[in-house]
């Protein structure tokens, strides 16, 4: 048994048969899972200077010496790490005087933060399988994102309390600007126009106070104001869409499920989308008291959205990315900031920001060369173990060595 | 899919029921079921039908790939997501604690698992919709994201 | 002829699948640079599937291929999975929360006669500083 690090379900029943080193054969792996796996086998990188092919020792000391030298230096990344070597990143951090901000920073970001300080109610996927009989997803697609969440929690299953499952005891909600592959599968799909999210949650709770709602249509308010109204235990899964559209109106949304949780029980589970997201922002959260976005510098802690990947890009003379693209990823004029600075990328696989850095150095792929822990997207901790030989230095390694050499 | 309206249309609709049947229509069923082939026409056979002969031929191409029950897996537009896999009764009722519960299955009697990201199709002759008396079951197809899924 | 659009960018599984394997493979550029836009946009600009846009903005531009909207009427608004290319046009001067639009892309529509945005353009476009 393998577990699959290809998205933040960490699906724990992925079967392999290997054949001189090479997958030959894999079983309940996704379709995402299945390319994660082939990844293996391509677009691998060598340690790099400037472009020149160098030993791993070097390019660890070079890195040391760019960190070392910067007055402003930017540790980003971090969601494709096992929580190991995001232990380690958070130190060197502090040792450094460096800003750490992960992906969490421009998608699911100031959604973890209400769900990890309580702010929200939430639960496992278990629980969701057991229990939920309404699910909802808002702004997410998870038959394209997160291709398993339907048939193993969701929607599919038998859970202890549903053992009728999605026959007939379940019901299963999208909301999103565009008819989805999962809008098409679920019960009831509601249409909203984009940023139209805050005047639909508004309108939901007019229908939840037996009100008439002001936007949208009325009647299919009302419909759905009766299926919140009759679930049993219910889960919203905000996906970056919802995130998106509400921005600094998240409070929006905790308005909303106070609201439902008055009439009957609600949780939230956001969709995060790298597979150990949740476990960054868990540390760093224990750590510095903030999820993401934070400075280290002159020994002060501080956090902001000046410390944001999007700001510190801008400001940063260094900056080390791990296990990410941010040049793919990002918007343009932060793509263009990062590919200006001296750059160290540690990642297993070629990318623009791979072929952007200045110091490149190859990592085993956490999951298949290396093992260690990570934090599922309901707050599980799931362990894995390493299913091919490697040679590779894991993040873990990698990361220790450079903070050992400053 | 292709309907029998549609194959009754490019049949030669001379009610000469030497097929065995007494309409066009009952033989373009029969043709969906795959219980006769185009060659049992005798009349479609003449040259002046050739036309119509090579245009059947096309139309039920895709059901020559169908299983015994009539499904047909399109694995390039299979997501891997395995609802099928959770949904199908047979697989739920061989593997109620893995199926049953979401997970992949490890045994061999079940219908539908996926491997290498895509979904398979084996031990045909358990599923509901095999034989005399079948049951129309769509667990598969309607739990299906992307229509990779479907029966004849 | 222009249309003006919102664009919303959304994941898919084959592009994933496709990025995995290689960034810079055919099967990837194709899944990540098209624009999927509703028909009445289509005959508004006068082209077909699988033709050619340049999608623009006062961010960046880029040159995808049309894809016909299978979904309920929605003109003005239109769909790009999320990619290098569709991050060409998402601003990065963003309000205090700091989090970049990539869900509501104001941009203008036009034909090209010209070939798809190769990842290596934009990789230069990157890389060009002071510019």
């Amino acid at each position: 048994m393998a577990v699959c690090t290809g998205c933040s379900l960490l699906c724990e029943d992925i079967e392999l048969t290997l054949k001189t080193g090479a997958i030959s054969q894999v079983k309940n792996l996704c379709r995402k899972g299945h390319g994660h796996f082939q990844a293996l086998f391509t677009e691998r990188i060598v340690p790099k200077i400037d472009g020149q092919e160098v030993s791993v020792d070097q390019a660890i000391t070079k890195a040391v010496d760019i960190l070392r030298n910067a007055k402003h230096p930017l540790l980003y990344g971090w969601s494709n790490s096992a929580l190991e070597a995001q232990r380690v990143g958070i130190d060197l951090g502090k040792k450094l005087g460096a800003t750490i901000d992960d992906t969490s920073s421009f998608c699911q970001g100031i959604l973890m933060e209400l769900v990890l300080t309580g702010k929200l109610p939430t639960c496992t996927l278990d629980d969701v399988r057991n229990f939920a009989d309404t699910s909802v997803f808002w702004g997410a697609d998870p038959s394209n994102s997160h291709p398993r969440l339907l048939s193993r929690f969701a929607y599919y299953p038998r859970g202890s309390k549903r053992q009728k499952s999605y026959e007939e005891e379940r019901n299963c909600l999208v909301v999103d600007v565009r008819k989805s592959a999962t809008a098409k599968l679920c019960s009831n799909y509601f249409r909203v126009p984009p940023g139209g999210d805050a005047d639909f949650i508004a309108s939901v709770i007019d229908v939840l106070d037996g009100k008439i709602p002001k936007y949208g249509d009325k009647k299919r308010m009302i419909e759905l104001g009766t299926i919140l109204r009759k679930t049993e235990y219910g889960v919203i899964f905000p996906g970056v869409g919802l995130v998106y559209a509400l921005q600094d109106k998240i409070e929006l949304l905790k308005t909303l499920v106070a609201k439902l949780n008055e009439i009957t029980t609600f949780k939230v589970v956001p969709m995060v989308e790298h597979y150990n997201m949740r476990g960054f922002n868990q540390l760093l959260l224990d750590d510095s008291g903030s999820i993401n976005r934070v400075s280290f510098h002159s020994g002060q802690v501080t956090h902001g959205p000046e410390n944001s990947i999007m700001a510190a890009a801008k400001i940063c003379d260094a900056a080390l990315v791990i296990g990410s693209d941010p040049l793919s990823s990002l918007p343009f004029g932060t793509a263009k900031s990062l590919a200006g600075v001296s750059l160290i990328a540690i990642d297993p696989r070629r990318s623009l920001t791979t072929d952007a850095a200045q110091v490149v150095i190859p990592s085993a792929m956490y999951g298949l060369e290396a093992g260690g822990s990570a934090i599922r997207m309901d707050g599980v901790r799931i362990e894995f173990e390493p299913i091919v030989k490697s040679d590779l230095l894991s993040d873990e390694q990698i990361l220790a060595r450079i903070k050992e050499e400053i | 899919m292709v309907g029998a309206m549609e194959i009754y249309k490019l049949l030669p609709t001379d009610a000469c029921k030497e097929c065995g049947y007494s309409s066009c229509m009952a033989l373009a069923v029969a043709l969906l079921n795959r219980e006769k082939k185009l060659e049992d026409c005798p009349a479609l056979l003449n040259p002046k039908y050739a036309d119509k002969f090579k245009k059947l031929k096309e139309l039920l191409a895709p059901l020559e790939k169908a299983s015994e029950t009539g499904l047909i897996i399109h694995p390039e537009k299979c997501f891997g997501c395995g609802n099928c896999v959770v949904a199908c009764p047979v697989n739920v009722a061989a593997e109620p604690t893995r199926c049953g519960i979401g997970l992949g299955p490890q045994g061999d009697r079940v219908i539908l698992a996926v491997e290498d990201g895509v979904v398979k199709c084996m031990n045909v002759k358990e599923c509901r919709r095999f034989g005399p008396n079948k049951v129309m079951c769509n667990a598969c197809t309607v739990t299906c994201p992307s229509k990779a899924i479907e029966f004849v | 002829m222009q249309v003006v659009v919102t664009v919303v960018t959304f994941r898919d599984i084959f592009q994933n699948e496709a990025e995995k394997k290689s960034r810079y493979s055919e099967d990837y550029r194709k899944l990540s640079a098209q624009i999927t836009l509703d028909k009445q946009d289509m005959a508004g600009l006068g082209v077909k599937d699988g033709q050619n846009v340049l999608v623009k903005n006062d961010v960046g531009s880029v040159v995808v291929a049309v894809k016909a909207s299978e979904d309920d009427s929605h003109p003005g608004l239109a769909f790009m999975v999320n990619s290098p290319w569709s991050n060409q046009l998402v601003r990065d001067d963003v309000c205090e929360t700091n989090i970049p639009g990539f869900k509501g892309i104001s941009a203008q529509v036009s034909p090209s006669g010209e070939s798809v945005t190769q990842i290596s353009e934009l990789f230069q476009r990157m890389k060009a500083q002071g510019a």
